[in-house]
């Protein structure tokens, strides 16, 4: 069974601050981590590998350093791990994004089985797992928590809003992953990160994937980003202290003076 | 700004353990560690799951055959992880002293103890010091001898880390004897001993000032027969090995006492930017700025001068530097990390005022956890006759 | 423009799947009708990849594009989602502000009635598709048959709630059709004529400004509880236009297996409330979140809680604030034991009045509060709980 997981580098979104002169995001000294759902991805797509039997690849779309959660990949146990990157690739939108990714698949020949996480932490659209199930004409189970091959379909368990639900469908398909509760995400250890070296990794450009040039990065893009700015910071709190009963009495006047009783 | 030291993998792997000691040794745990004295069951294994026990050794017995530069990274990130200093000396003389095992053992002994130590089942420590001889190896009053067709030994040792570790869960200490006595260091024997159910010896425990997660103590050595596969080296040449053991140890300490070091100034500097005095925070004062400027850039460089005396150390077992070389620069990082370190944290701890004082401050733990490694695996007064020795040739030796 | 490769055996899946009726198959190979809408069904479950859409933006005048459309996501209990009314009340406006047409688009089983509620809310058209195929939702009908009544109609603009639903359905649509879609947007105005969208990123940390110039519909998803939905006018009528489509089941490519009710029904949805009580693991110390719920109820307000909660097993995933669980924008959001974490911050820091609960002054969530509490929940809560009675004469 081959099985391809998308993931993206993006900067630790908990440590990024905001210039609140220029309303720029201060990216600097900002660590890149990969996206916490695709690191959960790849480890479900292990553990069913593991499980069934079959191949793992790694794929991201990024920058040249984006390289490091390639090589993430393969430490905690991919069998391939595939950066696509150039600079025809930059500013793509998640429409873009979803094309080029599924060239790359389209490329790897037979898949049964793409694992993307829900959402990457600095877009947080959640656009590119759909579209690129879309684009590959393979059907989609997003909000996946835990996902199960069997006879050729794919089983997923998935919560969502009120429901706990488990839904299914004939590989090949599209599942985009989100963490469950108890996930605590793999740091390799040594021996995994040498191994890792040994496993073929490969750079592929916009020519390698016979992209469309009109397809690629800003040109293919049909969103167009207008202005950044800092999100309003809001005053300060407002500080009650005092006693128990002091202090009830305040929240009392509080919850009337805004409407709340 | 590239890195062009550290290799791709090293940086990989420098990233993963640093998160990896985050989960493994939390604030809880370091409360443990200081309230029991001993560092928690799942700690150790945790570490050893991550490859983190005795791994200089090979593959072949279970190691994860790492080099010295990396074994100088898990130094660092585990002196950043942990203030007290326990799971550091845990780490490093295993490290250290296994792979004199692994370096210079019988076959037999490799085959025997090397899996269990690299699992991080048995413990592995080093046995020199005793209570009248420190430095003075020549002058120990162990002495071992031939005796049917193993070995004797009789005496004491003192100071020794790890005496607790090795009589419960087992394993014992790389120790040197005297067993040509007229020959001081030329007739010192280098050999394996156990410590758990060996029929006479009596382990004794110390309180110490910090690092208290691993035990120290000694022991009497009352007429130990020692099996001759023990053996480390060769009878009587015990002296000129035992160097690498301690060199191994004093590059990886060097390492430790950047990494606790720079955590500790990294801690400083989020506490004077917050922390208002007379209408501004302390960070804008020149009285904080100079000396964490200088306390920094010393560190930053030891830190830098560690790995390179690791390096180097490497590259003599490759052939490519001499022993002298690497001799020389592992004492001139042992030398100054520890005493640059002290001072880092001394000031990390004064710009917190009482509260650097107080038992729940992280720095505290730390200065206490390093003031330790001005002595350990050799003290900064013979680091100083190294260098020079090196310097002003044997002609001028000053011992 | 709809192609038929060579490699067609005519095995007739298309015909079959087509909801329009729009692909027949002529002498062992498939023959596109004049009908087609260009919807991508039959691309989708085509086994031997025989057939092709070409989409080529022949012109960039977009003036037969008109119309505001928004998306009705239907309840289980047949109702019409509040995020649909709070689309129609905000479409409006921006229909209004265009001179174009506020339209829904409803696709049900038995949904005929809700057109009556759209309207009041505004929509001057709704397009029904009301089959017993549609009851529930299935990502491959939605979305074929929506594309197909785009191509048809051709709306300037598509809005969709930013539910888990319309998150799977949107970027579908927006795909296949090559349009610009924004995900999330907490904002929509019209400038220069086109939709401007913004929206949060970077875990809410920056605000974007998104158009979509060259391409149409103008696509987005937008948050729910952000949107202020209007009075409904009572007698409010509108045009209804029903569309027919067979859907063949090979289309229906995802079946649900199992499915159930995680919170317990008649208990007050986070989503959906002006009011919530939130608790973190600080509330948890005698394993229940029973100091917050005792609160909530006499506020009348919805139990929300961390992720801490939900690992601890104290409260399913469905009343989880955060990253991982839902994002909310209530008026009031009264949180006690929380410290603050980024991940639950996220999902709530854009409430209207925050009132958070801490013994710890330095806790993260008072850098988003409006009124800060230093003190112990445990004395506090109790107390509030019985002065609120009093005040409401419970």
């Amino acid at each position: 069974m081959h099985i391809v997981v998308c993931v993206k580098q993006v900067p630790d979104t908990t440590e990024v601050k905001v210039n609140p002169e220029t309303g720029t995001l201060i990216r600097e000294g900002v660590p890149s981590v990969i996206n916490p759902f695709d690191q959960f991805a790849i480890e479900e797509g292990l553990r069913l590998r593991d499980k069934v039997g079959g191949e793992v690849t790694v794929i991201s779309m990024g920058p040249p350093q984006a390289k490091a959660v390639i090589q993430l990949g393969l430490a905690l146990g991919a069998d391939r791990g595939i950066l696509l990157t150039d600079r025809a690739f930059a500013g793509a939108d998640t429409l873009s994004t979803a094309y080029t990714l599924a060239k790359a698949i389209q490329k790897l020949g037979k898949v049964d089985l793409v694992l993307c996480g829900m959402q990457a932490v600095d877009g947080d659209t959640a656009q590119v797992g759909p579209g690129l199930a879309s684009t590959l004409k393979i059907p989609q189970i997003t909000y996946a928590e835990t996902v199960d091959v069997t006879e050729g379909k794919v089983r997923a368990r998935r919560t969502i809003e009120d429901y706990n639900e488990v839904v299914e469908t004939r590989l090949p398909a599209l599942c985009t992953m989100t963490t469950p509760s108890n996930f605590v995400p793999t740091d390799p250890p040594f021996s995994k990160i040498q191994k890792a070296k040994k496993k073929p990794y490969e750079e592929w450009t916009a020519n390698t994937i016979g992209a469309d040039p009109e397809k690629l990065g800003l040109k293919g893009s049909p969103t167009w980003v207008k202005k950044v700015y800092a999100a309003q910071t809001k005053e300060k709190a407002i500080i009650i202290k005092g006693s128990a009963d002091e202090t009830v009495a305040k929240l009392v006047e509080i919850l009337k003076k805004e409407h709340f009783l | 700004m590239e890195e062009w030291f550290f290799t791709e993998e090293q940086q990989m792997y420098r990233e993963s353990l640093r998160k990896h000691l985050a989960k493994l040794i939390t604030a809880k745990v370091v409360e443990h560690m200081e309230e029991t004295r001993e560092i928690p069951k799942e700690t150790i294994k945790g570490m050893a799951d991550f490859e983190l026990s005795c791994p200089l050794v090979s593959e072949e017995y279970g190691g994860a055959g790492i080099d010295l530069v990396t074994a100088g990274i898990i130094g660092e990130e585990i002196g950043r992880a942990d203030p007290t200093g326990s799971t550091a000396v845990y780490f490093l003389v295993p490290a250290a002293w296994s792979r004199m095992i692994f370096l210079y053992g019988t076959k037999k002994a490799k085959e025997e103890l090397l899996p269990q130590m690299t699992k991080g089942t048995i413990w592995c420590g080093i046995a020199t010091t005793e209570a009248d001889t420190g430095s003075d190896l020549g002058s120990m009053k162990t002495t071992i001898s031939p005796k049917d067709g193993g070995y004797l030994v009789k005496g004491a040792k003192t100071y020794i880390s790890g005496v607790r570790e090795a009589s419960t869960m087992g394993g014992g200490h790389v120790t040197l004897a005297r067993q040509t006595l007229d020959k001081g260091v030329r007739g010192c024997t280098l050999f394996y001993m156990p410590l758990k159910d060996t029929p006479g010896i009596k382990i004794f425990q110390d309180r110490e000032m910090g690092r208290e997660g691993i035990s120290t103590g000694g022991f009497h050595i009352d007429d130990v027969k020692i099996p001759k596969h023990y053996l480390i080296g060769e009878e009587n040449k015990g002296f000129y090995i035992v160097h690498e053991g301690y060199e191994a140890a004093r590059g990886i300490i060097a390492c430790v006492c950047s990494g606790a070091a720079l955590k500790a100034l990294e801690n400083a500097i989020a506490y004077v930017t917050e922390r208002k005095a007379f209408g501004q925070p302390l960070a804008r004062y020149q009285g904080i700025q100079f000396p964490l400027a200088e306390h920094w850039s010393r560190m930053m460089m030891v830190r830098d001068w560690a790995y390179k005396s690791l390096r180097i150390m490497q590259q003599e077992k490759e052939k490519k530097a001499t022993r002298f070389e690497s001799s020389q620069a592992i004492a001139m990082a042992k030398l100054w990390a520890p005493l640059w370190a002290f001072d880092a944290i001394n000031f990390a701890m004064q710009v917190q005022g009482a509260y650097g004082y107080s038992l729940e401050c992280t720095e505290q733990k730390s200065l206490r956890a390093i003031r330790s490694f001005g002595w350990a695996e050799g003290t900064s007064e013979v680091m100083r006759l190294i260098i020079a020795r090196e310097l002003l040739g044997k002609d001028h030796k000053g011992y | 423009m709809l192609k038929v490769k060579d490699s067609c055996t005519g095995c007739g899946k298309c015909e079959k799947t087509c909801p329009f009726g729009a692909i027949k198959v002529e002498n062992k190979k498939a023959v596109v009708q004049d009908n087609c809408n260009l919807c991508g069904g039959c691309v989708q479950v085509c086994p031997f990849d025989s057939l092709e859409l070409e989409r080529k933006v022949e012109k960039k005048d977009f003036t037969n594009y008109t119309g505001l459309w928004v998306f009705t996501e239907v309840k289980e209990d047949g109702t019409v989602r509040n995020a649909t009314l709070e689309l129609l009340s905000k479409g409006k406006e921006l229909a209004t502000e265009l001179g174009q047409d506020l339209c829904a688009v409803l696709l049900g089983s038995n949904v005929g009635e809700l057109a009556g509620v759209l309207a009041r809310y505004g929509a001057k058209r709704v397009y029904i598709v009301d089959q017993p195929e549609l009851k529930e939702y299935n990502t491959d009908a939605y979305s074929t048959i929506i594309i197909g009544l785009i191509t048809k109609h051709k709306p300037n603009i598509v809005i969709i709630p930013a539910t888990p639903l319309g998150r799977d359905l949107a970027p579908r649509i927006a795909s296949t059709l090559e349009v610009g879609l924004t995900a999330d947007c907490t904002g929509l105005s019209i400038k220069d004529g086109l939709l401007l969208q913004t929206r949060p990123a970077f875990g809410g940390n920056i605000m974007a400004d998104i158009m979509s110039p060259n391409t149409r519909p103008q696509m987005a998803t937008v948050r729910p509880n952000v949107m202020k939905m209007a009075e409904p006018v009572e007698g409010a009528r509108c045009e209804v236009v029903r569309e027919k489509v067979s859907i063949e089941r090979g289309l229906l490519r995802v079946k649900v297996v199992e499915r159930t009710r995680t919170s317990m029904p008649g208990e007050k949805n986070i989503d959906e409330a002006d009011m919530i009580v939130s608790g973190g693991r600080g509330a948890c110390d005698e394993g229940n979140l029973r100091l917050i719920e005792e609160l909530a109820k006499v506020m009348g307000a919805a139990v929300g809680c961390s992720r801490a909660v939900v690992d601890l097993g104290i409260k399913p995933k469905s009343h989880q604030v955060g990253q991982s669980g839902k994002t909310v924008s209530p008026k009031l959001y009264l949180v006690a034991g929380v410290s603050g974490a980024i991940q639950h911050l996220v999902g709530m820091k854009s409430s209207d009045v925050i009132i958070a609960i801490n013994k710890d002054p330095d806790a993260t969530i008072f850098q988003v509060a409006k009124y800060g509490v230093i003190g112990d929940l445990y004395e506090l809560l109790p107390k509030l709980t019985e002065a609120i009675k009093r005040e409401r004469g419970l």
